[in-house]
């Protein structure tokens, strides 16, 4: 192996730094305002009855979810991609022109794409299903844009001067063939300009209108099959990729039992895809593929928690650091929701546990302690540990570091011990009989009962996007602020008061 | 004590009082229902588990020390121990393994589950238990029964004091409102409201026998005021003349006639719960869905509403 | 085997993918063809109510309303029968949701009616106070877009069968025939004749004025979709 110090590109790994941040800000604030609005519905006239079509929660809440999943976390899987890539694989980008080139189309083409996603959003173009709401036209340019990344990946792969692949580049490799596979077979779908009238008109009504290729029950099976796996791949496997990568870097420590990550990577692997079937529990979907769905759950707790285990070990020794650094508490918190989501995960796909969860904000508080305590941190983290190496200077505080860990992981807390409380309330009041034999509760009645929840979620999201924008603005000044020397500091990131 | 096990036991201590806050002291409970108790045992064993292992691995940060042989490969500086897998972990996985493979290949298919099937038992169980119960409720447990029904199925129409909020579905708190008295007098009436199909003429057939004429604008106009106020007012030689020969002279109605307009009467309310309303203010839906007894006794509620 | 094939990946991709293809067959094919029938007594959307859930898709009740009636007795005594598979064979894209903000809509068109809908749309709190539904208000004045409805009913007749302009059973033993027009122009007459028996039990004077102008604000299509959801 060649001992020449490499001079690593960081151009790309930049650009997508910045769009993580904008675009987290971004969906994260439309969450705010969906939390609002469900606690105060006079929010969705935020900008009085002209806009209402516009600001209204049905409209905003898929821009949440695609600028969270497409634009905040998958920003920033790219964002760590082209700066561990190169670093683990000991290759420069710089070496290969055409890397950076596509590097660039990558990003430049992935804005666009969001672009165009926000519009027609906004517009009401929609094919309704969740996280892959968008009509052919995005799809076809997503898949060109996913081609172009797959490219990347390998091309780096390619020239590595690293003969094995580490952890983390397993799980970005399974990243791109996960998200590639689940996309496309989700996205069948045959626009309607196609029909032509007994008249012999054709290219009728809108051009971009497609209709799935599925119907009814096959179409929810390939949705969740989708769904539940697109989890996987953006919120579970990059995320993955990104502590093995960050946590041992930033604390120096040797990852404690390669065997460990052999057998989690590969466990994952095998369990996630069989387990869809949770979220069609009780509905018309075969009872035998229902079981599937619940059996695999409960043994994905298994090599999910194998790679938090891997984790936290690795940390074994080491707890002045936990006290001292911020960064490293928050991938130790990380893990920790990645741990405390994926039992929960697995105990709402037990089929009588599902009756009550299903349809309720409990999946909502499930779905934020994975993301708010799991994604968001590790990518924060990922980022502040970027930073210095990527700009050459020192973090600007790391009391803000302190004190936006407190107030983002004060807001978690509210957020999903709040919908614990409200989805559990919701399910049992649903199910409930009086004395006579009917319903206890009229709908309203279950729906009235949650506003104080409501409420009380609606502050914890606002903490964390406090957090978040306290984050920004340390990324930002970071960018702005005094040099640190030239040699790169091998683990603790520099930070200042 | 050492402060994360202090930590541990606060946030347990939070998790568990949320959980019981949520089945205590909100509207949910138990109730008795085996998924509740199912779901509530899964949230617990959910916060107990994640903070007991937690704890247990971060405690080994702070009095353990990391070793091991290292891998002879390092990627960025990161090195590798060839630990073993920690045996707690490697063995539940397995067990899970060897349960799911039992389960799927023989637990599952020899209990022969099905969810229809679990449906179908339930629905027998509960209505053996209400069957029983449904036999003795009358009088005021009737009524009370009736309310039941009444705010779970009506009030998002009819409001919460059955008041029709505003006009949007039909005051119950009176039998009729003269609004409608008048829009059934000049279109007709045919929602099945005796039962069967016996539709009411509309004005161009109601012959008013004391003025020998059909009826006039002004005889409907009076006529519905005097129905809507419970028959009372001007308007009773027309109504004696035109109406009572199938409504009654009091108004009550006669079977297989027409019915009773100026009181609701259980049977009435059965009715329309079976067939649904059309009128003037709009468009009542059929109930089709509640049982004989759950008609009744919101039957019996709405004719207790205006009594 | 491992080791080995971290140091070449494209066999340690192709691992990967045939380890999470694998699953994903055996979850979706075996039940495919079977799921695709639709039960006696479910036909395919008229044109209108096609529109209609148009309008539905656009505005993203879905994010809020669930269309699927799980078999327990507590929502059978909600919402009416559970469901079954073929009652959404016409159904693309399905639209169970996964969140019940608001009750299910699997059969509202069972136990709701025009006028409250009317009502409801325009101003839910109004209603069903404590309601936190959005109003939905400019329906009353957007146009529905017609002809996408009906390019979709071309292409799903074309590409899947459906059968327009077919006889369907339905549960009497008798048959009905869901009519497709010939052209746009025919398609419009259609759609205009269902809404003027919707807009009969409306009373918004603009909208009732639209109709006559033979517009179709898109609340009428709405109403016309959730009025057939049974
Ligand atoms: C030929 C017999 C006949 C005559 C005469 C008649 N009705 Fe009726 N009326 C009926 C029948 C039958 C119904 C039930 C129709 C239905 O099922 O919708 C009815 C229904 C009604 C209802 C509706 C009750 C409800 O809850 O909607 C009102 C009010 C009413 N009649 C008032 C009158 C008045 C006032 C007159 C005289 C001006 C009158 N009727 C004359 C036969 C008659
Ligand atoms: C979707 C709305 C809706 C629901 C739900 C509803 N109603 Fe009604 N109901 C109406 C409307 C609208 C009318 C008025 C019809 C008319 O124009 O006369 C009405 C009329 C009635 C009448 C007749 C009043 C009269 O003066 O003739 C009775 C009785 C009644 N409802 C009982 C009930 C009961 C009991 C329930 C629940 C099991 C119920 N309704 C649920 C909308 C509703
Ligand atoms: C913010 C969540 C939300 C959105 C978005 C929403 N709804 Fe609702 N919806 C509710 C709630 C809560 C209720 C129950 C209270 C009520 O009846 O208003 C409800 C009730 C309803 C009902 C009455 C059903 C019944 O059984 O009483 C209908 C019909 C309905 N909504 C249709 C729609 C349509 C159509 C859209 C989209 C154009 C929509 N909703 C969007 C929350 C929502
Ligand atoms: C072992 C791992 C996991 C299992 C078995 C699991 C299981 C489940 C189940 C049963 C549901 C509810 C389905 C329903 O009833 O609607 C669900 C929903 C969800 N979970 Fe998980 N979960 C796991 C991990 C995670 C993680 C780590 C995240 C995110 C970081 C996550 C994100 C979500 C999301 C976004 C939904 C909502 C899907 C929807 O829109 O309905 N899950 N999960
Ligand atoms: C400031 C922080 C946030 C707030 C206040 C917030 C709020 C919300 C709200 C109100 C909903 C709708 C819930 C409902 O329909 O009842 C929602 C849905 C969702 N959010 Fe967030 N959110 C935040 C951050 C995030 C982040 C960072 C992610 C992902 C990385 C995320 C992923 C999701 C997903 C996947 C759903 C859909 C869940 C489902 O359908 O089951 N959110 N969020
Ligand atoms: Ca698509
Ligand atoms: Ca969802
Ligand atoms: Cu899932």
């Amino acid at each position: 192996m060649e001992n020449r110090p490499l001079e690593y590109d960081y151009t790309v790994a930049k650009m997508f730094m910045v769009s993580t941040i904008v675009l987290g800000i971004v969906g994260m604030l439309i969450g705010v305002i969906l939390a609002f609005q469900l606690a105060y519905p006079d929010v969705n006239l935020m900008l009085g009855e002209k806009f209402a079509e516009y600001t209204n929660f049905s409209r905003l809440r898929p821009l949440h979810t695609d600028a969270v999943i497409f634009g905040f976390t998958f920003n920033g899987i790219f964002a760590t991609w082209y700066y561990v890539g190169q670093r683990v694989l000991k290759v420069s980008m710089a070496e290969s022109r055409f890397l950076m080139f596509l590097g660039k189309f990558h990003f430049w083409a992935y804005m666009l794409i969001i672009v165009a996603v926000v519009v027609s959003l906004l517009a009401g173009v929609t094919t309704s299903k969740e996280y892959s709401e968008f009509e052919w036209p995005i799809d076809i340019a997503v898949v060109v844009v996913w081609v172009s990344w797959g490219v990347s990946i390998f091309g780096l792969i390619g020239i590595r001067r690293e003969k094995s692949l580490y952890i983390s580049v397993w799980y970005y490799i399974a990243t791109f063939l996960g998200i590639a596979m689940l996309y496309l077979f989700n996205s069948m779908e045959i626009p309607t300009f196609l029909g032509q009238s007994a008249a012999g008109e054709s290219g009728i009504g809108d051009w971009y209108h497609s209709v799935s290729m599925y119907a009814g029950t096959n179409d929810a099976l390939v949705q969740w099959w989708y769904g539940h796996n697109a989890v996987a791949f953006g919120f579970t496997v990059p995320i993955v990729a990104m502590i093995y990568y960050f946590l041992p870097k930033e604390s120096g420590q040797a990852i404690y039992s390669y065997k460990l990550s052999l057998l989690s990577f590969w466990g994952l692997m095998f369990v996630y895809l069989w387990a869809g079937g949770h979220h069609l529990l009780y509905s018309t979907v075969p009872d035998w593929m229902q079981t599937m769905g619940s059996i695999f759950s409960v043994i994905l707790i298994l090599p999910s928690w194998g790679s938090a285990i891997n984790m936290l070990l690795t940390m074994k020794g080491e707890w002045q650091q936990v006290a001292s650094s911020p960064l490293i508490k928050f991938m130790i918190l990380g893990s920790t929701f990645y741990m405390f989501s994926t039992l929960e995960g697995p105990i709402q796909a037990i089929k009588s546990v599902n009756a009550i969860a299903h349809f309720t904000d409990w999946i909502i508080g499930h779905v934020h302690d994975g993301t708010l305590g799991w994604v968001g941190f590790m990518i924060m983290a990922a980022l502040y540990h970027m930073a210095p190496r990527v700009f050459k200077r020192e973090i600007y505080s790391k009391s803000l570091m302190v004190m936006q860990f407190w107030i983002q992981t004060l807001g978690v807390v509210l957020y999903f011990t709040s919908m614990w409380v409200a989805g559990i309330t919701q399910g049992m009041m649903w199910r409930a009989h009086d004395e006579f034999g009917n319903l206890a509760y009229s709908f309203i009645d279950t729906v009235t009962v949650l506003h104080p929840y409501y409420a009380i979620r609606g502050v914890g999201g606002l903490l964390y996007l406090v957090g978040f924008l306290m984050f920004a603005y340390n990324i930002y000044k970071t960018m702005s602020s005094r040099r640190v020397e030239e040699s790169e500091l091998q683990s603790a990131s520099p930070m200042g008061a | 004590m050492n402060k994360l096990y202090l930590w541990g036991i606060i946030i347990t201590a939070f998790m568990l009082g949320a959980t019981y806050y949520t089945v205590v002291l909100t509207k949910g409970g138990l109730n008795g229902d085996i998924v509740n108790m199912l779901a509530i045992t899964g949230a617990v064993a959910l916060v107990v588990i994640t903070v007991f292992v937690v704890v247990k691995y971060v405690r080994q940060m702070q009095t353990d020390t990391a070793e091991g042989q290292l891998a002879d490969e390092d990627w960025d500086g990161i090195g590798e121990y060839l630990n073993e897998v920690p045996k707690g972990w490697a063995i539940v996985f397995l067990l899970t393994l060897v349960w799911g493979m039992w389960y799927f290949t023989i637990g599952y298919p020899v209990n022969a589950y099905s969810q229809i099937g679990e449906y179908n038992e339930d629905v027998v169980v509960h209505n053996a238990k209400f069957e029983k119960q449904y036999a003795n409720i009358t009088g005021d447990r009737l009524v009370e029964m009736g309310e039941s029904v009444f705010l779970a199925e009506c009030k998002v129409c009819h409001g919460l004091s059955a008041d029709g909020i505003d006009g949007k579905a039909a005051d119950l708190n009176a039998r009729i409102e003269a609004k409608s008295v008048k829009f059934i007098i000049e279109n007709g009436s045919n929602n099945e409201l005796i039962g069967m199909e016996m539709p009411m003429p509309d004005r161009n057939g109601l012959f008013n026998a004391t003025s020998g004429a059909l009826i006039t604008d002004a005889e409907i106009e009076l006529v519905s005021s005097y129905v809507a106020d419970g028959m009372s007012g001007k308007g009773a030689e027309i109504y004696a003349g035109t109406c009572a020969a199938c409504h009654g002279g009091d108004g009550k109605g006669m079977d297989y006639v027409a019915p009773n307009i100026v009181a609701f009467t259980p049977t009435l309310v059965s009715n329309i719960l079976k067939h649904g309303k059309k009128g003037a203010i709009g468009q009542m839906p059929a109930f089709d869905r509640l049982n004989a007894k759950q008609k009744e006794a919101v039957g019996a509620y709405i004719t207790s509403l205006s009594k | 085997m491992f080791h080995w094939l971290e140091k070449h990946p494209f066999f340690f991709a192709v691992a990967v993918f045939v380890t999470i293809a694998f699953a994903g067959a055996i979850e979706i094919i075996p039940n495919f063809a079977q799921a695709s029938r639709p039960t006696i007594g479910t036909a395919p959307y008229s044109t209108l109510e096609l529109a209609g859930r148009h309008v539905y898709i656009k505005n993203s009740c879905n994010a809020c309303h669930s269309q699927l009636v799980r078999p327990f007795k507590s929502e059978t005594d909600r919402y009416g029968h559970y469901s079954l598979s073929g009652e959404y064979a016409y159904d693309r894209p399905f639209l169970w949701g996964s969140k019940r903000t608001g009750p299910d809509l699997m059969r509202v068109g069972n136990y709701r009616t025009t006028d409250w809908h009317e009502n409801h749309m325009k101003d839910p709190a109004g209603v069903v106070p404590g309601s936190i539904m959005p109003s939905y208000r400019w329906l009353f004045k957007n146009d529905t877009d017609i002809d996408t409805a009906f390019a979709e009913q071309l292409t799903v007749a074309k590409f899947f069968s459906v059968p327009y302009n077919k006889p369907v059973p339905m549960k009497d033993g008798s048959s009905i025939v869901v009519k497709m027009g010939s052209s746009i122009e025919d398609a419009k007459a259609i759609a205009l004749a269902e809404a003027k028996l919707i807009v009969a039990d409306m009373k918004d004077q603009d909208v009732k004025d639209a109709v006559a102008k033979n517009k179709i604000p898109e609340i009428v299509a709405l109403i016309a979709y959730l009025n057939s959801l049974k």
